[in-house]
């Protein structure tokens, strides 16, 4: 880790500290965005069911998803992780409050979590069984309603089970993709002194205090490089007796050098959420009007082979592909590595190539359909209501023409950045520049062409 | 201490009060204090179910409120006979609605008046107003003099045209290689000698333009055929005044013309989807064998197997009759000689 290139927040705003220490942090964002999830599953199941015209589907997968891809995962991480209202009555239950630290363990049958779903596969399956399904769940106020209260429901099941954040840990098909693309945040939650962190024997950070609890996400913050899994909760910021733990400014993309952290599971993720953003952008923005319907099951045989196609592109096609790539990768390089762990590390060079390729489609999403949040702040069930008289504001796409520009810029900067990860990830298998560069070089074709592909898809 | 119950209170606010208080606010907002009933129907496709729900029923001399909402495409609501009433459009998520008090006993029809899918002519419902006084009243039977009129004169209203009949005039002086103009005809009309039947309205209505033609042409046999036509037409196109045929040409627009076309061609939208090719009233010499009896027939009823619906339970029959005087429009008008 390169602390010289880290500016502590804390220190330059020392307030924010003050802030992030009380108990009143979390429950304030929790609280405020469960207003709006409630709304969303009420409106859900009890409103319009023209999505458009449904605060459940507009507020849900234009708003908050434009706000999530577009600001919050690239700027700043898992933050969304620390508001997000899922997880949070299973939460409360555990720890029998909202806001204060209670005395004792928290309030579960203590079951042990299965070490073989320690991993990302669970967020992965889950992630692609919902994609798979995404053109119905987006349209649909009532079945976009039933899957957050059922993820909300499994949030709850889950906490009376185990201990912490398991679901938002392994199983929260959302969080996944957020854990892998805040690597690229430019910041981060760390400890200053790794070495005070080492001889505090009593880890308060990990099993709390009177002012904090363990880390609900089962993170050690003393030992912990990257964002992947920190939540964002800022428990152990309370619960350091140090003030050792702080919020750092970094490089964008720091997390994605972190060798030793690499997993297969997590490289799948990358491989997941290229391919979803790439038939996500064929499927629902692209003129094929069959392949919508399909998608949208119009009939059942259509569905099953657009299912078929779906989960066979994500986990098959486009990592076989990606493999055939590192092959020659490691041939030119002269690389003497197992291709299975070169496959995992030059994955990561997908990360942000994948999150610019989401930005560029949520650009598409969000000014496009951006409007129709204008008339539902008024109606937000569809029943005629007029609360802020914007009911009859007329459906308005802005900066079409702007958004052509948007996007090349975006996924041409993720292309950019995806080749240096590229290099950079040769360059810690070899000492030397030039075979570094060779390795790279399948590595920055394949990203080269994948971004061709999302040009000429944006751009005609 | 007090802030975690302020928390929790927050919370069951929000998780119990919210959903409580949409509901309660709605109905706020549907003035429940008011007398008028509410009644929502949700529109839809007729292939996804249609009006929801769509038969209601009310009493005579109550004010209800309808309120229609859309959720799959746009539709366009109207409520006949006889009402006036035309909600226009309804987009997807939107809400168009309407009070009204039913003064009489019967039943009236709301239905779709927007293109909306291929089954869009199935698309209605009905209100069954309810006499107080007797509600277990059998609706009394309906009687139409014009169509019965038709029945006891042994005509077919399901012919093609009255020429086919077997006792209808066959002229063989008829050429129609040139268009009619209503204009000429109106010039001329002053100096033929009209004979008095076809001076007759109620003549006119249950003759075609051929026979009137034949009529015409034994009076005035000095005159050309093709000004004899321009006459004809003036005289079938001139009972309906120019306010009714607005209201009719509306009607027809947003009623008629996705099968039988803006201008009567009989090329519409949808033109290609009915069981019979609809009838192209622009097609002059199919016009100038129909009778204006036999055409209010055929809109009230409908045409039998033709997928031509029938409107008689939308428009009453003075509205009938303004539409098929606008009928006799799109076969003559525009077309100088």
């Amino acid at each position: 880790m390169i602390r010289s290139q880290r500016i502590n927040v804390l220190q330059h705003v020392p307030f924010l500290r003050g802030i992030l220490k009380s108990r009143l942090f979390q429950p304030v964002l929790t609280i405020s965005t469960l207003f709006f999830f409630t709304l969303a599953i009420v409106t859900g199941l009890f409103g319009t069911p023209v999505g458009n015209r449904n605060f459940g589907i507009v507020f849900v997968w234009i708003v908050w998803w434009g706000l999530l891809i577009i600001l919050l995962v690239p700027f700043l991480g898992r933050l969304w992780c620390a508001a997000c209202p899922i997880p949070v009555p299973g939460e409360w239950l555990q720890r029998r409050g909202i806001i204060n630290r209670r005395k004792g363990r928290l309030s579960t049958l203590r079951w042990k979590f299965p070490k073989r779903l320690r991993n990302m596969w669970l967020q992965n399956f889950g992630f692609l069984g919902i994609a798979i399904f995404s053109a119905i769940i987006l349209t649909r106020p009532e079945v976009s309603a039933w899957l957050l209260l059922g993820f909300s429901l499994i949030g709850i099941v889950l906490s009376i089970l185990y201990e912490n954040r398991v679901f938002c840990r392994y199983v929260c098909p959302v969080g996944g993709f957020i854990g892998l693309y805040s690597l690229m945040a430019p910041i981060e939650v760390r400890v200053q002194d790794p070495a005070v962190c080492a001889t505090h024997t009593p880890k308060d950070c990990i099993i709390g205090n009177e002012y904090a609890y363990g880390c609900p996400w089962m993170v050690f913050p003393g030992t912990l490089e990257r964002n992947t899994y920190c939540g964002m909760c800022m428990e152990c910021i309370k619960a350091c007796p140090k003030n050792n733990v702080v919020i750092n400014l970094r490089p964008v993309g720091s997390d994605l050098m972190v060798a030793k952290e690499r997993r297969l599971d997590e490289a799948y993720k990358a491989f997941i959420m290229l391919a979803c953003a790439l038939l996500y952008s064929v499927v629902l923005l692209g003129p094929w009007g069959w392949l919508k319907q399909w998608a949208n099951m119009d009939t059942l045989p259509h569905w099953l082979a657009y299912a078929g196609v779906f989960l066979l592109a994500n986990l098959l096609l486009l990592p076989g592909l990606f493999t055939l790539t590192t092959l020659l990768s490691r041939r030119l390089g002269g690389i003497q590595l197992p291709l299975r762990q070169l496959v995992t590390d030059y994955a990561y060079t997908l990360v942000p190539l994948g999150l610019t390729a989401w930005i560029a489609f949520s650009f598409s999403l969000v000014f496009t359909n951006g409007s129709y949040a204008v008339a539902v702040l008024s109606d937000p069930f569809g029943w005629g209501w007029n609360l802020f008289g914007t009911t009859e504001s007329a459906w308005t796409p802005f900066g079409s023409s702007l958004m052509p520009f948007l996007q090349t810029g975006i996924l041409t900067a993720g292309m950019l950045f995806a080749v240096n990860t590229a290099y950079k990830i040769a360059g810690q298998y070899t000492p030397d520049p030039r075979r570094a560069l060779r390795g790279m070089l399948p590595i920055a074709g394949f990203i080269t062409s994948i971004t061709f592909v999302f040009l000429w898809l944006y751009l005609g | 201490m007090k802030r975690e119950l302020l928390a929790i209170g927050i919370v069951i606010l929000i998780l119990i009060g919210l959903p409580v208080g949409v509901f309660i606010y709605n109905r706020q907002h549907t003035n429940p204090d008011s007398p008028e009933r509410l009644i929502t129907i949700q529109a839809a496709v007729p292939e996804a179910g249609g009006f929801q729900p769509s038969a209601i029923k009310v009493t005579a001399g109550e004010t209800v409120t309808l309120r229609f909402t859309s959720v799959d495409v746009t539709h366009g609501i109207a409520i006949g006979p006889g009402l006036g009433i035309d909600l226009g459009h309804v987009d997807p998520g939107h809400v168009q609605e309407v009070s009204l008090t039913f003064e009489k006993a019967g039943t009236y029809t709301f239905y779709c008046n927007t293109w909306c899918s291929p089954d869009h002519w199935r698309m209605r419902g009905t209100v069954d107003v309810i006499d107080p006084a007797n509600p277990d009243a059998a609706p009394s039977p309906y009687h139409d003099p014009i169509i019965e009129q038709l029945v006891e004169e042994g005509v077919n209203i399901d012919a093609n045209t009255t020429m086919d009949m077997p006792d209808h005039p066959q002229p063989d002086v008829l050429r129609f290689d040139q268009p009619a103009s209503i204009e000429q005809g109106h010039i001329l009309a002053a100096s033929l000698v009209i004979p008095t039947e076809l001076a007759d309205t109620e003549w006119r209505l249950t003759h075609t333009p051929i026979e009137g033609l034949a009529l015409l042409e034994n009076n005035n046999p000095s005159i050309s055929m093709s000004d004899l036509i321009n006459v004809i037409a003036y005289m079938w196109t001139s009972d309906t005044p120019p306010e009714d045929i607005q209201w009719a040409e509306e009607y027809y627009n947003k009623n008629c013309a996705a099968c039988h076309g803006q201008t009567g061609e009989g090329n519409g939208p949808a033109a290609d989807q009915t069981a019979q090719s609809p009838v192209a009233f622009a097609d002059f010499t199919y016009m100038f064998g129909m009778r204006s009896d036999v055409l209010y027939a055929k809109i009230r009823r409908g045409g039998m197997g033709t997928d031509m619906p029938n409107f008689g339970t939308l428009l009453t029959p003075e509205e009938t009759l303004r539409l098929v005087g606008y009928l006799w429009q799109l076969a003559f008008k525009d077309r100088p000689n």
